[in-house]
């Protein structure tokens, strides 16, 4: 009974807090508004800064043909990433022209196209920098169809036959047993879905987590502590605190996924089924609850705000694993290495929720990872119990981790 | 009533308490007193069970159990507040936590009482550290406990709200409640207590009625103020272990019997007064202290 009193004062004074509130709807926003922003600048060619390069051309042809099809590829580009100044000659007779040009930075580097360019296709790139790296995959990709129509003419064969040759292949892409081609926004949004509710998973469990850590480091600092322990019991307290914040959790998640769900309908998609929104929530409850032990003993051990958020670093490390290996997960969900990741408790829930939103799963891999997080979860409150009991009234002494292990072992 | 029964606790190899012994009966003040570091706040966390002892047992009404929150009142050493919600929100909480009924208006009685009434909505962060002691205070009794346990609660008082705290005791020990309180500061909480445990470096150095300790372990000294004021310094005085204080001179008795010292003293000068001197609790507690290192 007093476990939910306490949960609830957590819950009700955290939920008013304005910092919640700009939490769970400012992160959302920011995150659309660095995604749209970024996206919008990169399509605006805003930051894109044309280029200047030369081109020896040394067979006399290439070169003039090579500035009329980027000319033509940059026509309607209101800053073309590169311009080309070509002049007929050898590099030898103009290399110490052109260097200089480069070290004056009138040029960003030049290309040199040989003399015997059509049996040995090597084309020379002289730059200060490696900024003009991605420039001469367009030249090389531009010169390569030069390339092909110059030996094509030499086989005589005609524009036609060329066209017949190369072509492009499309992929229409369809559900089983659906006769109705899947559109590109919806293929986008199921690669993109499972990121989105795994960071969902990351952001709710780990701000519930933070806040305890910040709920027992306050009451500890200010000695609250003592009077709630006068009042309550270790395990009430600890218990209402995990529970009030979860709650919160539990909140914010549910807020993200009724936005998603309706932002879903919007634009007819259906990413959240009921079968994922209840495994999500059964994963968020696991992953909290195993957190909220990490953090809770960590509050325990420590004075200051920094120490513990220091020492709570190491463990956020671990968690980030599948925030960077989410492009690995959705491509090869049941590969030996994601399997293996999948089963190591502390990114458990992550793993399965991407792996769940793919439709890459089985139900034994859904039973046996909450099987192993709730053995998890039960080591972990337990662990933190006893560290909770011990080191929670030792102020102003550094704990030392062979005293950590005696009293896990008490 | 309550029974410590040899209660230790041991940090580091630190003796905090050692051994300790105490009976506190119902309805009576109890004066927990020693210097800073004694081992006061120890031993009381031991009482309200936040640390458990190393050994010993401490009992309630002859029950090794503690009394439900709600029957128990405590106020730490240090403020035990959050400083970010208002001062009715804390008392709320607490008050939630311990079940008391109707607590809005307990809460506003006693807010009137401490001269609060006009700080409900108010930050606990916004209050001076006096007024946050005295919310402490509201905090421990809002819901009318039977034991009331308070470590050092005269610190950071100033002297009006020290009397106002010790005015609210008496009237609580007049209600029946029991009381254990821990001071450093002995002589300005001596005439509270009923009884008295005196405690140094973790160890009790004697413990029981107030009245009787005062009698059987203080030194009995004589007050003597002489006519002419430039007697204080007479060489007659040197006969006795005696010390200047207020323009007067204080003469220890013991060894001596009274009329002696009087009669020694009349050869020399003339006196104005003389008077059995009652012995402060401190200078009991430094007799004490010494009598045992020695």
């Amino acid at each position: 009974m007093n476990a939910w009193k306490i949960a609830w004062f957590e819950y009700r004074r955290r939920i008013r807090s304005k910092w919640f509130i700009i939490g769970t709807f400012g992160m959302p926003i920011l995150i659309l508004g660095i995604s749209l922003g970024t996206g919008y600048m990169a399509g605006s060619g805003a930051g894109i800064e044309t280029k200047n390069f030369g081109l020896i051309d040394e067979t006399g042809f290439y070169g003039e043909q090579l500035s009329l099809v980027l000319d033509k590829r940059f026509a309607d580009n209101e800053t073309p990433p590169f311009n080309i100044a070509v002049s007929m000659g050898s590099f030898e007779s103009l290399k110490t022209q052109f260097d200089e040009l480069v070290n004056d930075k009138t040029l960003d580097g030049y290309f040199v196209i040989p003399y015997d360019f059509i049996s040995n296709p090597v084309l020379r790139n002289y730059s200060r920098s490696s900024s003009t790296f991605r420039s001469s995959d367009v030249i090389e990709s531009e010169l390569k169809e030069l390339l092909i129509k110059e030996k094509a003419s030499s086989l005589q064969l005609s524009e036609d036959v060329l066209e017949e040759i190369f072509f492009d292949v499309d992929v229409a892409h369809f559900d089983i047993g659906s006769s109705e081609e899947r559109e590109t926004e919806e293929l986008i949004a199921d690669y993109i879905a499972p990121f989105i509710f795994m960071f969902l998973l990351f952001l709710g469990i780990f701000t519930g987590g933070q806040l305890l850590l910040r709920a027992v480091l306050e009451e500890r600092s200010s000695r609250v502590i003592e009077v709630l322990l006068s009042t309550v019991s270790y395990n009430e307290l600890m218990g209402g605190k995990i529970l009030g914040l979860g709650l919160l959790g539990l909140t914010q998640s549910a807020i993200y996924l009724i936005v998603a769900f309706f932002a879903g309908s919007y634009y007819d998609l259906s990413i959240i089924t009921p079968a994922i929104g209840l495994l999500y929530f059964t994963y968020f409850i696991l992953g909290y609850l195993l957190y909220a032990g990490i953090y809770i003993g960590v509050g325990a051990l420590f004075d200051s705000e920094q120490e513990a958020q220091q020492a709570i670093q190491i463990i956020t490390f671990i968690a980030i694993i599948p925030m960077v290996l989410w492009t690995m997960v959705i491509e090869n969900p049941n590969s030996t290495l994601v399997n293996v990741l999948t089963y190591i408790p502390l990114v458990t829930p992550f793993f399965m929720m991407i792996k769940i939103a793919v439709g890459e799963t089985s139900i034994f891999q859904i039973v046996t990872s909450i099987i192993v997080m709730i053995i998890s979860v039960y080591g972990s409150i337990r662990l933190a119990a006893k560290v909770f009991r011990t080191g929670i009234l030792l102020y102003g002494k550094r704990i030392t981790l062979p005293e950590i292990y005696r009293w896990l072992r008490a | 009533m309550i029974e410590i029964k040899g209660i230790s606790k041991t940090y580091d190899s630190i003796n905090a308490v050692a051994a300790l012994d105490m009976t506190i009966q119902p309805g009576r003040i109890y004066g927990f007193l020693g210097p800073n570091g004694a081992g006061k706040t120890t031993a009381i966390r031991m009482l309200m069970n936040i640390i458990i002892p190393d050994e010993g047992t401490i009992l309630f009404e002859g029950i090794d159990q503690r009394p439900p929150s709600n029957q128990i009142g405590y106020l730490p050493e240090e403020r035990g507040l959050y400083q970010k919600i208002s001062v009715f929100e804390t008392l709320q909480y607490f008050a939630h936590l311990r079940s008391v009924s109707h607590p809005n208006d307990k809460i506003r009685a006693y807010l009137q009482r401490f001269d609060l009434g006009n700080r409900l909505q108010s930050k606990v962060s916004e209050l001076s550290k006096g007024n946050q002691q005295k919310l402490q205070f509201i905090n421990t009794i809002l819901h009318d406990p039977q034991y009331i346990v308070l470590d050092e609660p005269f610190s950071g008082l100033d002297p009006v709200n020290q009397l106002l705290l010790k005015e609210i005791l008496e009237e609580l020990k007049q209600a029946g409640k029991t009381i254990i309180f821990s001071s450093h500061q002995m002589d300005q909480v001596e005439r509270l207590c009923d009884d008295v445990a005196l405690i140094n470096q973790g160890q009790l150095i004697t413990a029981g009625e107030l009245k009787t300790i005062m009698k059987s372990e203080g030194v009995q000294r004589l007050q003597v103020t002489p006519v002419n004021e430039k007697d204080l310094t007479h060489q007659c005085f040197s006969a006795f272990i005696s010390e200047r204080k207020n323009g007067s001179v204080f003469i220890e008795i013991d060894g001596h019997s009274k009329q002696d010292i009087i009669a020694t003293l009349n050869k020399s000068i003339d006196l104005k007064s003389v008077k059995v001197a009652e012995p402060g609790l401190e200078e009991i507690f430094i007799h004490l202290v010494q009598g045992s290192s020695s």
